[in-house]
């Protein structure tokens, strides 16, 4: 019995080892597409690759944090080093993003969850269609590892909310550029209070309109640009843990 | 985007009846008032190329003829050489370079921030830093060693220079002949001898005349002796508005021309094709205490027009860049130098960078040097003008973008984020953000800066047989040059 279970065991691995080699030498190759995509800041190629990913069934949490994730961390110390700028973090974080939107439904009926710093809900508030800083924190946050929830221009303190509660948000960034929309922070504040989401969450402001004062006033943080608020929703998340 | 290349056409201050103008007037005033000649070597030229020339009254009528065949033998372009080839610097109306401002006495010490007497620690370090600011192209000394015998100024001057740098060298103001003598002496010992320095002159020298129209003994001659070895020779004029000049900018641009056009018909008629650099930093007076200073806006006036007489006659111009009289790194001295840095650059300045020293030429200060720096690397940019290709216009992008979406991924965006012009030391940052980095002034940035490249910039060493031997070409200098 021994010998021939030894035999079936042979057979098996000589069998079997080429198929996995195979396997894994494809999804080495997906991964580094993945990865290659987040670099070049391609999203057409991004999006390309994570398909690929799923159509050799690969783990979607591990090709996100393999494959994207790893490339977008080497598009971080190109940033930090001077060699790439902001466009390329967010054209980087936006191919990122569409990446994962491939593989979310995936993720969803596997009931996986992806491990990141933190859910963020962020969007420029009702009135006021600028978008441009928002859309600049809500790259930034992205590349930095954060889940982002884009809830987009002109949103309502209910959508906000709303969205918050469904993603069960550690964080909500709102913007607004203009002073005379710059109450509906305050709004978004006290429906945040009434809300019943996390004790700890972080409620950030910011957009030309806000001043510390203001965001203090709200019982807000504030981040004067968006490098400061990645870093000051990090700090944040962290001592709040 | 090409670094360094003008695109955008030099403004004029000058139509052309006033070019004209200027230049049958600056003829008229070499032929019928004549100009005092304290050179015996230049009297001589002048007397036998035919001009009228006074030997006792050491005065020469120079003809018309013989200054425009002169200009006609001036060369329009030509190169600055340095001892790295990377580093020469076209002079040939269409590019734009940066040397720096000299020779000061006086530095505001990087420690203590006090005033003080300069030493050749001074020349080394400020020509470090030259060597480490990629767009900075020339070092001129920056301020004169008092810890050295005075007569021999020139000499250590470049000494310092060579251990720090290997951009090209040009020399401030000389007084005697000698000073040439010797300082081609040390040139040819790095060059590899006379031959190989004359085909490439790692350094020019400044010829400073003397207005109203002045050929001084000294300068002259040591000017000859440039030109004989193939150095490129900044004649230099400086007219005080209202005192050694005109109160009126166009007749001190008059004045000046004259006095360059002077000193070139003398060096061509000797040495033909000898290149020369029309160079012009005159001080307009403040009428209500007779101070002077260098950026005034006549002063400025002056400084353009002559730039534009230099482009009239297509030879190269060195003159204004980022002077002022500001005795500290503040307000003024940020805006006297913006404004006489940019219009020169407008007017079509060859070499404006002219960084580092404020009162009018005479104190160092190395936050300024950097501050200065800034500024000509931010005018660089605006000399570029507007690119108006169909890959600038990118209005394939914007139909692709909409109405309502973003340029920030977008691939133009990216493909062009290094030809957008990045500070050094400018915070474009917000209150909140710069208060958190320490609430700094760009002085305080520069000073930080200057000490960085200080601490971690290492210039190229001379080969250690020609230090060698620079060493006794200053010891020689100091013994031949009258003292």
């Amino acid at each position: 019995m021994s010998c021939v279970g030894v035999e079936i065991l042979l057979i098996d691995s000589l069998l079997c080892y080429p198929i996995k080699v195979v396997i894994m030498q494809e999804e080495q190759t997906v991964l580094s597409k993945l990865g290659e995509a987040v670099k070049s800041f391609d999203e057409e190629a991004a999006v390309e690759a994570a398909k690929e990913a799923l159509k050799i069934e690969m783990d979607p949490l591990e090709a996100i944090e393999k494959g994207l994730t790893k490339g977008m961390r080497e598009v971080g110390d190109l940033y930090e080093r001077g060699e790439v700028f902001i466009p390329h973090l967010v054209a980087a974080a936006e191919a990122m993003s569409s990446a994962i939107e491939v593989f979310e439904p995936e993720i969803l009926a596997r009931k996986a969850k992806r491990k990141v710093l933190g859910k963020v809900v962020i969007g420029t508030v009702a009135g006021d269609i600028h978008d441009i800083g928002k859309n600049l924190v809500s790259c930034l946050l992205t590349a930095a590892g954060f889940e982002v929830h884009d809830v987009g221009k002109d949103v309502s303190t209910e959508k906000f909310i709303e969205k918050a509660k469904e993603v069960e948000a550690d964080v909500i960034g709102a913007s607004t550029l203009m002073t005379v929309t710059a109450p509906e922070q305050k709004e978004l504040a006290d429906a945040i209070a009434k809300s019943g989401l996390k004790a700890k969450l972080v409620y950030i402001v910011g957009g030309a309109a806000v001043t510390p004062q203001w965001a203090e006033e709200i019982k807000a943080v504030y981040a004067p640009d968006a490098n400061s608020a990645v870093k000051a929703i990090k700090g944040l998340l962290e001592t709040r843990k | 985007m090409m670094v360094g290349v003008r695109k955008l056409k030099p403004m004029e201050v000058l139509d052309k009846d006033a070019l004209t103008n200027i230049h049958l007037n600056s003829l008229e005033l070499l032929e019928k008032m004549g100009v005092k000649v304290f050179s015996k070597e230049a009297l001589t030229i002048l007397d036998e190329s035919g001009a009228k020339v006074d030997h006792k009254k050491q005065m020469a009528w120079i003809p018309p003829h013989l200054v425009e065949e002169a200009l006609k033998k001036a060369p329009k372009t030509f190169k600055l050489c340095a001892r790295n080839p990377k580093n020469d610097v076209e002079l040939d109306g269409n590019h734009i370079s940066c040397s720096t401002d000299g020779t000061g006495l006086t530095t505001i010490d990087l420690e203590t921030g006090e005033r003080r007497p300069s030493t050749k620690d001074d020349v080394a370090k400020s020509a470090l830093i030259v060597d480490a600011l990629k767009l900075a192209d020339l070092y001129y000394p920056t301020v004169t060693p008092l810890d050295y015998p005075k007569h021999a100024h020139v000499l250590h001057e470049y000494d310092a220079a060579l251990d720090n740098t290997q951009k090209h060298f040009v020399s401030g103001a000389t007084y005697l002949p000698e000073e040439a003598v010797y300082l081609i002496k040390m040139a040819a010992a790095v060059a590899g001898g006379l031959k190989k320095l004359r085909e490439r002159p790692i350094i020019s020298a400044v010829a400073c005349m003397m207005a109203p129209l002045i050929l001084p003994l000294g300068e002259t001659d040591a000017a000859l002796e440039f030109s004989k070895q193939g150095i490129p020779v900044v004649a230099m004029t400086m007219p005080l508005t209202g005192a050694t000049g005109p109160i009126t900018p166009a007749g001190s641009v008059l004045i000046g021309n004259a006095q360059i056009l002077g000193i070139n018909t003398v060096i061509q008629m000797k040495y033909p094709g000898a290149p020369v650099i029309y160079s012009s930093y005159p001080m307009s007076m403040e009428v209500r205490t007779g101070a002077f200073a260098v950026s005034f806006p006549e002063a400025t006036m002056v400084i353009t027009g002559h730039i534009q007489m230099a482009r009239h006659y297509g030879l190269p111009n060195y003159g204004g860049g980022t002077i002022g009289s500001a005795k500290i790194p503040d307000e003024q001295a940020a805006y006297e130098k913006a404004l006489c840095g940019l219009m020169s650059m407008l007017a079509g300045g060859d070499v404006c960078g002219t960084i580092g020293l404020l009162e009018n030429y005479t104190v160092l200060s190395y936050e300024q040097l950097l501050i200065d720096y800034e500024m000509y690397d931010m005018m660089l940019r605006l000399a570029q003008g507007i690119d108006v290709s169909e890959e600038a216009l990118a209005l394939d992008t914007i139909y692709k973008v909409g109405p309502e979406g973003h340029f920030l991924a977008e691939k133009h965006t990216l493909k062009h984020t290094k030809d957008v012009w990045m500070p050094m030391l400018t915070d474009p940052a917000p209150y909140g953000t710069w208060k958190d980095k320490g609430a700094k002034s760009v002085v305080d940035v520069a000073k930080e800066k200057a000490k960085e490249i200080l601490a971690t910039h290492k210039p190229t060493p001379l080969d250690r047989d020609v230090k060698k031997r620079l060493a006794e070409i200053i010891k020689e200098g100091e013994k031949g040059i009258p003292h």
